[in-house]
């Protein structure tokens, strides 16, 4: 992460402790993770202690403090989606993208995360790729979508991903 | 002029002074709550929930940590009854079960009446009664380590697991942690975990006086108040 970028997220914001998990949101959603040295630098300006930063970041799941993928894939494991298959469509993006729940391809093209519920029940078993939500996946509707993703120009990822909502 | 409120515990009408807690008014008066993860003079945090009591208000009864309940005119307190004493042994048994090596914790145990473990022995290191945190944090206001972490993955931990800035090596966080405080007989081994009880004969002469303050010889073990205080030497 640049510093400028870092500088006017903090703009605005500097001393007031309150402020930290809007902080820490937008870092999350500028680079995907929150780095270490963006948590250094948010304890100074924030005047909140680097403890405190740390364990605000480490409790919440919304922020994830190692780097993720320009796609992030996330299986529903609830329930629902359980018996409906999640565990076969979790083993597909494992072994197509060859890597472990929660960690990111070498690449850095995809990461594979598990959630308990998406509260889309009746849909299941559910998937979101970078935050749109895909119904009833299987096995083979996954492998097309990984690959889909995969060939897709990179510049262009952040845009075209609602072609993709159904 | 220090204002006081009336309070009843256990049908005993004693005046505290207002904004003190009820484990607070309750260890002033010589009534023996049992409590572990509580500092003196620091503010509380109800995390080990071995302290409940029932708070009764208008003929309903709650169960609540007394630590975290701070005293109001004409409150009704019951720290005895059958089911704080089930549920106490219950949260007693578990955080013998999770840490048996610690002298603290076994006297706790017998403090409320565990008599058999039920559940298998884990031998962690930490119960995350959270002592060590608020000393530090509390005390030497300094925030050097905290609590890291959600559910089964909470634990106690410096930023980036690195020996932080702001520590001085005072050593405070590991003077009030039970874990510190070794079994008689030795650390026990993983496998070989038991329920103490050596000091069971101590808990003859609680039992005849539910509630109240033996000074129990436990106290020094898990740095009870009334220790911390010096009433006695």
């Amino acid at each position: 992460m640049t510093h400028f970028k870092l500088t006017s997220i903090l703009e605005g914001r500097r001393s007031q402790p309150h402020q930290l998990i809007e902080v820490l949101q937008d870092v999350q959603e500028h680079c995907g993770y929150i780095p270490e040295e963006a948590m250094r630098t948010i304890s100074k300006e924030l005047g909140v202690p680097l403890t405190e930063v740390y364990s605000v970041a480490s409790f919440y799941k919304a922020f994830s403090l190692k780097p993720r993928g320009k796609n992030v894939i996330t299986v529903c494991t609830g329930t629902a989606c359980h018996v409906r298959g999640a565990k076969m469509v979790l083993n597909q993006a494992i072994g197509q993208l060859n890597v472990a729940p929660g960690e990111m391809t070498e690449d850095g093209l995809f990461s594979v995360e598990h959630v308990n519920c998406l509260g889309a029940c009746a849909l299941g078993p559910v998937v979101t790729e970078n935050g749109s939500c895909h119904h009833h996946m299987n096995p083979g509707k996954l492998r097309k979508l990984i690959g889909t993703l995969g060939s897709r120009p990179t510049e262009e990822g952040s845009y075209e991903k609602n072609q993709y909502h159904q | 002029m220090i204002q006081r409120v009336a309070i009843k515990i256990d049908g005993m009408i004693i005046r505290a002074p207002k904004g003190t807690s009820v484990l607070d008014a309750a260890l002033d008066y010589g009534i023996c709550i049992p409590h572990l993860c509580r500092v003196p003079y620091l503010s509380d945090i109800g995390a080990c929930r071995l302290c409940i009591v029932e708070h009764v208000v208008n003929g309903r009864s709650k169960i609540t940590t007394s630590c975290t309940l701070l005293v109001k005119e004409d409150m009704v307190i019951l720290s005895n009854t059958e089911e704080v004493r089930k549920l106490r042994r219950n949260i007693a048994e578990l955080i013998v079960a999770e840490a048996p090596n610690s002298r603290a914790i076994q006297d706790v145990a017998l403090r409320c009446g565990v008599k058999e473990v039920r559940y298998p022995f884990r031998n962690s290191d930490c119960i995350l009664c959270g002592r060590c945190v608020s000393v530090c944090t509390g005390r030497f206001g300094v925030k050097a380590i905290g609590f890291v972490g959600r559910g089964n993955e909470r634990r106690v931990e410096t930023p980036f697991n690195m020996r932080s800035e702001l520590c001085r090596d005072c050593g405070a966080c590991i003077d009030v942690c039970p874990m510190a405080v070794v079994p008689c007989g030795g650390p026990m081994k993983t496998g070989e975990e038991r329920l103490c009880g050596n000091c069971e004969p101590k808990m003859a002469f609680a039992e005849q006086t539910p509630g109240f303050c033996v000074w129990c010889d436990l106290g020094e073990g898990f740095q009870c108040e009334r220790y911390a205080m010096g009433l006695r030497k």
